[in-house]
């Protein structure tokens, strides 16, 4: 089963932003050794996010409705996904005319996430209609949206999320009076953002005017191998090594619920314990790396069985609604981001890129692709964090040769463990009104 | 009539809303604000149960009262479902009942003002006591017995009927049981994963449970609240009540393998609250090959 993916618990606590205060088991020296790829810090700052008292101030009411459409080109959407049909984002809407402001999901997330829910209180807050969306790569994005069902090209992927985005505003109430379009994302969503206005910028039906980054990748493809390097690591590669974490995480918080004098656990109290647990490096690298991994998951399945390729799913006999997917997770869970390049990314896209090689592929695949807009253009901006884990100091030397002062570095975080903080909003919304001016 | 009404509402379920090229649903409001101030709250109650859970299990690590557990004794992280292809039918269901019949009560129902909202969950609440009365004594917790039978006759009395809870004042807070924890707490394991029509994601000792618990609150029948068409008013506001203050969404993961995940959480999560329960018990050897819930 897949979050059989043993510290499941842990995994969706990450996701969900749990942010418990401190660790629950005392933190010691780490005997384990470290990964290599981040410095404790960063690890824990991913995995807590923002401490709530260092979050920024937020409005009292923010208005939320839920728009579900359906999009003209959707592919047939396949059983074991009835329930994708209709593209889902969130609307929170000012009373007057407004700037609206598009933000973008990170890699396999919905279109309400806890973070974004931090970003659309700040932006309301700040006087903008705020549209929320799910990353291209959120399962219910490939189904209802994607054009190809393969998830992961990052120009495919914006088209596809710049066609979705005309559509949703073509069908907002009336009421809803915009007197600019501004784009923000945050990690993958964060370079789907950029890649969208410069999309814009030659199609001009948005008019998209400011792009804020938030914590992007430079590029997917080597991201996703520092992340499937961390599982490696912190995991290993086989199923042993998730039944090894799961073990002792079950351990380590029926420990905690014996000692203790509650005994019924409720559902938030169990995703926080999850992470209370943790710690060492290795642990936390483990939560973080096995986050990426569930995503994935997702991603390799729905590419699998829309682009027939038959890494997992036979595309002779898809799997129908009632049947077990029991197998199939079983044997996603230890396949990496590398192995879904291969067997599925690349054979897709070859045969339908002329003169394309892997190799090119990957070079579609960095900001590179709209790096004179992002050098030229001032209303591109982006924020990040030196200790960023999904970046390698090359990698973060680009970002800071290619924007300039447009970009803001800050000194701890992680991935987006300061997302929220009351800096960060105020440089965001800083970048957004153009009044920023230069680094923290 | 009322068949008919019930008709009505699963085939509108059965049908969802789905086909529908475009839907705007509004929402409750986010209260961010006042999210954050209860985060901190919520924070700091944390770090301090941390700190006492700490300190709790070095000394019941040092008396030997309580056994911790190691990797060994964690069950096996695949889950006994022997009625998979049901489940999932009914999960479907579910599924589609709560999007096109109960989402949209419960968002209604969350627009009205918070005190109504919160009187009603107190009733319920206190409605719920006399059961717990009955399970704490056949758990022979009896002192959580006897401060759940004063919360009733505190909150029914000085609480009218149960509207407000004034025992929690009183430092008798709120801590409900039932049949599934007494079955826990006599070492009956939770048995197979279990998708109840419209209730959602149980096991066979939770659904077991939940039918003994609804059989001992009508044989008490409080102020004859189990007959006759208060019941049905009664079973129509019970599980509006309990859908609006639950923010589960199916498939908000958006995953195919959603199902496998809720049912990992459940049973899991259900294990977890069996062992805190047998602490001090001696430890049963667990087969790691047997799926958990078995």
């Amino acid at each position: 089963m897949l979050l059989a993916v043993a510290a499941c618990w842990l995994a969706a606590a990450v996701a969900s932003g749990a942010q418990p205060p401190a660790p629950l088991v005392p933190l010691g020296p780490t005997t384990d050794p470290a990964t290599g790829l981040a410095d404790s810090a960063a690890l824990r700052a991913t995995v807590y996010g923002t401490p709530p008292q260092d979050i920024a101030p937020m409005p009292a009411r923010v208005p939320l409705q839920q728009i579900d459409i359906a999009l003209p080109w959707a592919r047939p959407v396949p059983e074991v996904f009835w329930f994708d049909r209709r593209l889902r984002v969130w609307l929170s809407a000012q009373d007057e005319p407004a700037p609206l402001a598009i933000v973008i999901s990170g890699a396999g997330s919905d279109g309400n996430t806890s973070k974004l829910s931090l970003l659309r209180g700040a932006l309301y807050g700040a006087g903008y209609h705020v549209l929320t969306m799910p990353s291209p790569t959120y399962p219910g994005f490939i189904v209802s949206a994607s054009s190809t069902g393969v998830a992961g090209d990052l120009l495919q992927d914006s088209r596809d999320l710049y066609s979705a985005m005309q559509q949703i505003i073509a069908h907002l109430p009336h009421r809803v009076q915009i007197t600019d379009v501004d784009i923000l994302g945050y990690s993958l969503g964060a370079a789907n953002a950029a890649v969208v206005k410069s999309i814009d910028a030659t199609e001009g039906r948005l008019h998209i005017h400011r792009a804020v980054m938030i914590n992007p990748p430079v590029s997917l493809f080597s991201s996703m191998g520092r992340l499937d390097k961390l599982f490696a690591i912190s995991i290993g590669s086989s199923d042993a090594g998730i039944e090894r974490l799961y073990q002792m995480l079950y351990a380590r918080l029926a420990n905690v619920y014996r000692t203790s004098e509650q005994i019924a656990i409720g559902d938030s109290d169990v995703l926080a314990a999850a992470t209370m647990v943790l710690k060492t490096d290795s642990e936390y690298s483990a939560a973080i790396a096995l986050n990426f991994r569930i995503a994935l998951m997702n991603v390799f399945f729905a590419g699998d069985l829309y682009a027939g390729t038959g890494a997992v799913v036979d595309p002779k006999r898809p799997p129908r609604v009632g049947d077990s997917l029991e197998a199939i997770t079983r044997a996603l869970r230890t396949k990496p981001f590398s192995e879904y390049f291969t067997r599925v990314f690349a054979p897709y896209y070859l045969a339908r890129k002329p003169h394309s090689t892997p190799e090119s592929l990957l070079a579609d695949n960095r900001l590179e692709i709209i790096g004179d807009a992002l050098r030229s253009n001032p209303d591109y901006y982006a924020q990040t964090n030196s200790d960023d884990l999904i970046l390698d100091q090359p990698e973060l030397t680009w970002l800071e040769q290619t924007l300039g002062k447009r970009l803001a570095v800050y000194d701890h975080g992680g991935h987006l463990g300061n997302l929220g903080d009351k800096h960060q909003i105020a440089d965001m919304l800083d970048m957004l009104a153009g009044r920023w001016t230069g680094s923290p | 009539m009322r068949a008919l009404l019930l008709a009505g509402l699963v085939a509108v379920a059965l049908c969802g809303c789905s086909s529908q090229s475009l839907s705007i649903r509004r929402l409750p409001d986010e209260t961010p604000a006042a999210d954050n101030a209860a985060a901190i709250k919520h924070a700091a109650e944390l770090a301090a149960a941390a700190k006492q859970a700490v300190e709790r299990q070095a000394t019941e690590d040092a008396s030997g009262a309580v056994t911790p557990l190691t990797a060994a004794d964690a069950p096996s992280m695949y889950t006994y479902d022997p009625w998979e292809r049901l489940n999932r039918s009914f999960y479907r269901f579910n599924a589609r009942f709560d999007d096109a019949v109960f989402l949209p009560v419960a968002d209604a129902y969350n627009r009205l003002p918070w005190p109504i909202r919160t009187g009603v969950q107190n009733f319920f609440l206190n409605l719920a006591e006399p059961k717990s009365v009955v399970n704490y004594v056949l758990q022979l917790r009896l002192r959580s017995g006897m401060r759940s039978a004063g919360r009733f006759v505190i909150n029914s009395t000085l609480g009218i009927g149960g509207l407000f809870d004034v025992a929690t004042r009183f430092k008798l807070t709120s801590d409900p049981t039932g049949f599934s924890a007494t079955l826990a707490r006599w070492d009956m394991h939770p048995g197979p994963f279990l998708v109840i029509p419209l209730l959602g994601p149980s096991t066979l000792r939770d659904g077991v449970g939940l039918l003994t618990d609804y059989g001992v609150s009508y044989e008490i029948n409080v102020a004859d609240l189990y007959r006759g068409n208060q019941a049905w008013a009664l079973g129509v506001l019970d599980p509006i009540n309990l859908r609006a203050n639950n923010d589960f969404r199916y498939y908000s993961s958006g995953s195919p393998f959603e199902y496998e995940t809720i049912r990992f959480l459940y049973v899991h999560r259900e294990l977890i609250e069996d062992d805190a329960l047998h602490a001090k018990a001696p430890r049963k050897a667990r087969d790691p090959g047997t799926p958990a819930g078995r």
